[in-house]
């Protein structure tokens, strides 16, 4: 497939173009307008590319540099459909912003080119073969997405700015000793070739790795891409700039910034897995992850009262989720991904509604949000179904690959792992359907005015709940075969 | 043997040093250039030795770590108008014997680490490596300025740069530019920040950055 390679290039330098020519665009509208019109364009291209890999294999560039296999092209796709979904909704909430925070020329002009800029450094994550590459795509996503947290200059988003570009900036350089161990571990050999941290390569020869350095290099990778992932006890900049970031790019963040993390904790399993003979070392560090994630989030999304910061260790409580499917062994790896798409959709829609709900209220307290249903039903529908689909309830996809996870729980006879998970989610449960009972119904605040809703907002709403329960109620024989040919290359039995 | 090499790594252990216990931030900035152009010429007295890609590279890095870098970062001090200086959370003493305590602890682990170092390799770049890594995150940590949390930020960098020398002799050019440019997008972004954060609260104390919670 050497034809087919470029199409990688032109993923690459398409978003960087536009996010270019940005700058000079004319009006705040124009700006506007390029985000929601180009993106889907490129997610076309991106489609075309994942179909491909899917029915003729890898795709790989001359030089080896570009590289798109199952588990990436899955990933690519979730990409697309978070950041279609998201620039839409641009559109749609710079345009309902209050007076005050209104986008002028100069700050649409510059979340035009950071978004496009953002998309880029995404994809470069997914598609670089090389693995010192993507540590660069990693750190160039913190860098490009920090002026969008404050968009609004306020003290607390630059608080909220300033905190995630320091730990996040610290966390990925740690990745970056892990990345060198990496290399350190192919020994003194072949050391000196040019395809030196090239996946393809270093799948090929995982056996030979030496053992104890790629542990050590795994323990730095997961906690500093871990820190960008939203793992805790690392997660401490995640709830402040998910609050403070404008509700698209809160959406962006937890849609796909925090599994694109994932994904290069991801690229690098195999390898430590077969380096260590297949011993479950680096599943159960994982599973510990994974669980104290859920376990703590599951604390401060009782304890919450700000919405959007509720969203934001929900997304911790997911994270938690799909490490912890990681570490289950095949069955898990498949409940992850799923959870992947489903966790990556739903929490899209839950920040629209945030964001929508948060300009109508004027506030983000979720004491003072009451009756959405009423005043305005689009979006007051889209919160109450997200947060109940968030949570697992049946017969929704989440709920699906939440059940795929206890299975491949049972499977594996790993029933403390699964008591503890089961104790978190039943926690999650009963704090979040309280917040959801309550912003639904429920007294409404005099001051509020019903808003309508256009049939676009009621489009984005129901499009996403309907893709929910579609895939909750049936799977797809092709969409099951995308998930097992991605979770092979995880579990180690994947060809290059 | 290692001659050149063991005194860079020597210097640059001072460096770690007097960074814990300096209290001017303009000295602060000097050091941790000087410290980046030390490592910048470092590969050029390493077993590759002088040739065009190694000479292009150091080159560059000593623009960016020893011009831009400072340049920015001073830049920032003086638009903040910084009056008082670098606030350590300890006291100067305690700082001492932390960086004295770090310095210990990189040795002891340096030797220990199983690492395929290179014969060729002096034996002082990973415990100097190691050191630097952990006297930057003692910076990050238990200094007020947001500037001094930049530096912390460039010292480990800088601690990971010399990793990558001693343990990757050859990392291909693509990724050391990349990597150079992430880091150089990262300071400049830090610096924009530091700019924006004194403009409106006043002041650049980190520690009082406090508002968001639970």
């Amino acid at each position: 497939m050497d034809g087919m390679g470029n199409i990688l290039w032109w993923l690459l330098i398409l978003p960087v173009l536009v996010a270019l020519i940005s700058p000079v665009l004319p009006s705040a509208r124009s700006a506007l307008a390029l985000v929601m019109v180009g993106v889907p364009l490129i997610a076309l291209l991106a489609l075309w590319a994942v179909i491909t890999v899917f029915q003729a294999g890898p795709l790989l560039t001359v030089g080896g540099w570009l590289h798109l296999d199952a588990l990436s092209a899955f990933h690519l796709a979730v990409l697309m459909v978070v950041f279609v979904m998201s620039s839409v909704f641009a559109g749609v909430y710079f345009r309902h912003e209050p007076p005050a925070h209104a986008l002028d020329r100069h700050s649409a002009r510059r979340f035009a080119a950071l978004w496009y800029g953002a998309m880029a450094a995404m994809t470069l994550v997914l598609l670089s073969n090389n693995l010192g590459v993507m540590w660069v795509g990693v750190e160039a996503t913190t860098l490009l997405t920090a002026f969008l947290i404050c968009l609004h200059v306020s003290p607390v988003s630059l608080e909220a700015t300033w905190k995630y570009l320091i730990v996040c900036s610290v966390g990925v350089a740690f990745a970056f000793m892990g990345v060198l161990l990496v290399a350190a571990s192919i020994g003194a050999v072949s050391a000196t070739d040019t395809h030196l941290l090239h996946w393809t390569h270093l799948q090929a020869i995982a056996g030979n790795l030496d053992k104890n350095l790629m542990k050590v290099a795994f323990i730095f990778l997961l906690v500093g891409f871990g820190t960008k992932a939203g793992l805790a006890p690392m997660h401490s900049w995640l709830p402040d700039a998910h609050s403070q970031a404008p509700a698209p790019v809160s959406a962006l963040f937890s849609g796909f910034m925090l599994n694109m993390a994932l994904y290069a904790i991801m690229r690098f399993l195999p390898l430590v897995a077969s380096a260590t003979g297949g011993s479950g070392w680096a599943s159960n560090l994982l599973i510990g992850f994974g669980l104290v994630s859920i376990l703590v989030a599951a604390v401060f999304i009782v304890v919450q009262r700000d919405l959007k910061r509720f969203l934001a260790y929900c997304s911790v409580e997911h994270i938690g989720i799909i490490a912890l499917g990681l570490g289950l062994g095949p069955l898990g790896a498949v409940a992850a991904l799923f959870h992947t798409l489903n966790h990556s959709v739903c929490k899209a829609l839950a920040f629209f509604s945030a964001g929508r709900l948060g300009q109508i209220y004027g506030t983000h307290d979720m004491r003072k949000i009451r009756a959405s249903l009423q005043v305005n039903r689009a979006w007051g529908t889209g919160m109450l179904a997200g947060i109940l689909i968030l949570i697992g309830v049946a017969p929704f996809a989440i709920f699906m690959s939440e059940w795929f996870l206890i299975r491949a729980a049972v499977e594996s006879q790993r029933y403390g792992v699964l008591g503890l998970f089961l104790a978190g989610a039943v926690i999650v449960f009963a704090g979040s359907l309280r917040h959801a009972v309550g912003m639904a119904w429920g007294p409404r605040p005099a001051s509020v005015k019903s808003v309508p809703s256009p049939v676009l907002e009621w489009l984005m709403v129901v499009l996403p709940l309907l893709f929910l329960l579609v895939l909750g109620l049936w799977m797809p024989p092709g969409f099951r075969h995308i998930l097992e040919s991605a979770s092979v290359i995880l579990t180690g039995g994947g060809t290059p | 043997m290692h001659g050149i090499t063991d005194n860079i790594m020597a210097i640059l252990m001072l460096i770690n040093l007097a960074l814990t216990l300096s209290s001017r931030l303009a000295t602060c900035i000097s050091l941790v250039a000087f410290q980046g152009v030390m490592l910048a010429l470092l590969p050029l007295f390493s077993h590759e030795g002088l040739n065009p890609r190694t000479l292009f590279l150091a080159g560059l890095v000593v623009v960016v770590k020893g011009l831009i870098f400072p340049g920015l970062l001073s830049r920032a001090v003086r638009d903040a108008n910084v009056r008082r200086e670098v606030e350590p959370f300890f006291g100067y003493g305690t700082s001492i014997l932390v960086g004295i305590a770090l310095l210990t602890i990189s040795f002891w682990v340096g030797i220990r680490l199983p690492l395929p170092v290179s014969e060729t390799t002096s034996a002082l770049v990973v415990p100097g490596a190691i050191g630097a890594i952990l006297t930057g995150l003692f910076l990050l940590v238990s200094r007020r300025k947001a500037v001094t949390q930049v530096l912390g930020y460039l010292v480990m960098e800088n601690g990971m740069t010399a990793f990558g020398l001693a343990v990757v002799p050859e990392i291909p050019l693509l990724i050391e530019l990349g990597i150079l440019l992430d880091v150089f997008v990262g300071v400049l972004v830090m610096a924009i920040m530091i700019w924006h954060i004194s403009r409106e609260f006043d002041h650049m104390d980190v520690d009082q950055l406090s508002t968001l919670k639970g």
